[in-house]
């Protein structure tokens, strides 16, 4: 999540900012800034502050035109049932499917940390590769597996873990499922990252001072990742909330996220004042849980790279 | 490091790992599957390649798709290693808004941001198509390439730049015969990135591209949601195969050079 500042601050002679060499005076100081602002103004600010506008504005009943306005009608109305209930339905899930990719990627990202150097990469290269593949395809991929007639559903028969049928192809475990796939590599990593740190001499004196392995874990192992644990959250649960490609394929038009609504708004129903209603809402939350984030990690609580 | 593995987190891990492939390999069992109906194993076949080689609508997918992953990533690359260049001298204030501005391009919601531009084109009546699907993969494409060479760059000694400039140099002639050169990795990696997250899309691709310009994935979405027949799997393994290389390849550069993609690429973060 954050690139490397401290060090830029590092390597950069002192005094080389008020003093630039002369070749990059030469260059015109904020030219350079051009092609990316100039970008990020036209093709990102420029439409999200069009959507703020839309989002006060109202839909002409007859031209389907937009006309602006100062209505705050669009925001009462998420809060009826059905869409406050994808809403409600995106946060669970993810939240859910975040807490899952915790709890299996904590052993994971423990048993890499501890083995061999060599080991370690080809561990991380494994886990990495199906990263690596086709967001579309490994979404897919699930989609075989927990179809009704899938490998899934006839191991968990073989086994004897469930008796009848089940279905989660179409329903919202379903979609959790996929969500933990596909994201799961990405909880690993900071994971790892953290873990890997530690000293085991911080776990042997526990262990040496009495500690019992599970008071270990709590007291002295998960304190020291807890960097990794936010990084891993943040990375699974802030495109989880606002994901699309999963809930399509793997919740066949019934499970729908608030993503899925927001576009139907958009590119099926028509109501652009809506659906930007719906998209403020979705930004102010992912903004919120980002902002929350930092303001711990200003505080010392987290350190990241 | 080398303490005794505690057994059971090792079975465990094995499991996991499993699991991530599992779905992965059925794609591909699937894709040389003989079965129609894709439910038992009936024999070898190229069936399914053959046919999705011959079919229009994905050769003119691909050809889509491969159009707008270059086009994103020239442009992609133009923002990056200019911004970068200018991050590099930039007061710390404006470092802070635009590192903003750069982080905000990728973590707010892509459906949110590729809405806005599909309201933005209707608004402006600017048609759909490969040119507004470029328009937004480079959004948030040329986010992480910047990211990609302003790590670089932080890490980079600029005596060799003054040097030169103190010789007399002309700026331009610093910039390429001094710091591309030492960037290059960096920009290869970013550009190999760049295409591979282009590639990959299908949020904005299939918000941007209208009737006529489909690319590949949202051609899979489709076939997956609406028709799904044996090819898909043939083509889900072509995407998986494409998609793969240039990871891999952008991998071992960033192995084997100073790149500043570790944050991006997820490995070797420490390393830098």
């Amino acid at each position: 999540m954050q690139t490397t500042r401290p060090a830029a601050a590092q390597t950069t002679p002192p005094g080389a900012e008020q003093a630039p060499s002369r070749a990059v005076r030469g260059l015109g100081r904020h030219t350079l800034a051009l092609p990316s602002l100039g970008w990020t103004v036209l093709f990102f600010v420029a439409p999200l502050v069009l959507l703020v506008l839309y989002s006060f504005g109202t839909r002409n009943v007859l031209t389907y035109e937009v006309e602006f306005g100062w209505t705050l009608q669009n925001y009462s109305d998420v809060w009826h049932g059905l869409y406050i209930d994808a809403l409600l339905r995106s946060l669970a899930l993810s939240a859910a499917a975040t807490f899952a990719c915790l709890l299996i990627g904590f052993p994971v990202a423990y048993t890499i940390a501890r083995a061999g150097r060599r080991m370690q990469l080809v561990l991380l290269l494994l886990v990495m590769v199906p990263f690596w593949t086709s967001f579309v395809v490994r979404t897919y991929g699930v989609f075989n597996v927990i179809g009704d007639r899938g490998p899934l559903q006839q191991l968990l028969k073989a086994l004897g873990l469930v008796g009848g049928d089940i279905h989660l192809l179409f329903t919202p475990v379903g979609v959790g499922i996929g969500i933990v796939y596909t994201y799961l590599p990405l909880m690993i990593l900071p994971l790892y990252v953290a873990l890997e740190r530690i000293d085991p001499a911080l776990l042997e004196a526990a262990s040496d001072l009495g500690a019992r392995p599970v008071r270990t874990l709590l007291r002295v192992i998960v304190p020291l990742a807890l960097p990794g644990i936010v990084g891993g959250c943040v990375l699974v649960g802030i495109p989880a909330t606002g994901e699309y490609v999963i809930p399509q394929i793997l919740g066949g038009g019934k499970t729908l996220m608030i993503g899925n609504v927001i576009a139907d708004q958009f590119l099926e129903i028509g109501d652009f004042p809506f659906g930007a209603a719906l998209a403020m809402v979705l930004t102010a939350i992912v903004m919120a849980i980002l902002l929350l984030v930092r303001a711990r990690a200003d505080r010392g609580e987290t350190v990241t790279s | 490091m080398s303490r005794r593995l505690p057994r059971p987190s090792v079975v465990f891990t094995i499991i996991v790992l499993l699991c991530l492939y599992a779905p992965i390999v059925i794609v591909v069992l699937y894709s040389v599957n003989k079965d129609e109906a894709l439910l038992h194993w009936e024999g070898f076949t190229w069936k399914w390649y053959s046919q999705a080689f011959h079919d229009d609508d994905v050769r003119k997918a691909f050809g889509v798709s491969i159009q707008v992953a270059i086009l994103s990533t020239l442009i992609s690359l133009v923002i990056a290693v200019t911004a970068g260049l200018w991050w590099r001298r930039a007061s710390r204030r404006a470092r802070r808004a635009v590192d903003g501005l750069t982080f905000s391009r990728i973590v707010l919601p892509e459906v949110v941001f590729a809405l806005g531009l599909f309201v933005l084109f209707r608004k402006l009546d600017i048609a759909l198509g490969v040119g507004a699907i470029v328009v937004g993969h480079v959004v948030f494409i040329s986010a992480y390439a910047t990211i990609i060479i302003q790590t670089r760059l932080a890490t980079m000694n600029d005596t060799l730049e003054e040097a030169a400039a103190d010789l007399g140099a002309s700026p331009w002639r610093v910039f390429r015969r001094v710091t591309l050169p030492a960037l290059a990795p960096a920009v290869a990696v970013a550009a190999l990135l760049s295409m591979t997250f282009s590639f990959d899309d299908v949020i904005a691709s299939q918000f941007l591209g209208g009737p006529n310009a489909q690319t590949l994935p949202v051609l899979v979405l489709g076939k997956i949601r609406l028709h799904l027949t044996p090819e898909v799997n043939a083509i889900g393994v072509g995407l998986m195969v494409i998609t793969l290389l240039s990871f891999t390849i952008a991998g071992l550069i960033a192995m084997l050079r100073p790149t500043g993609a570790g944050s991006v690429l997820g490995l070797g973060r420490r390393a830098r």
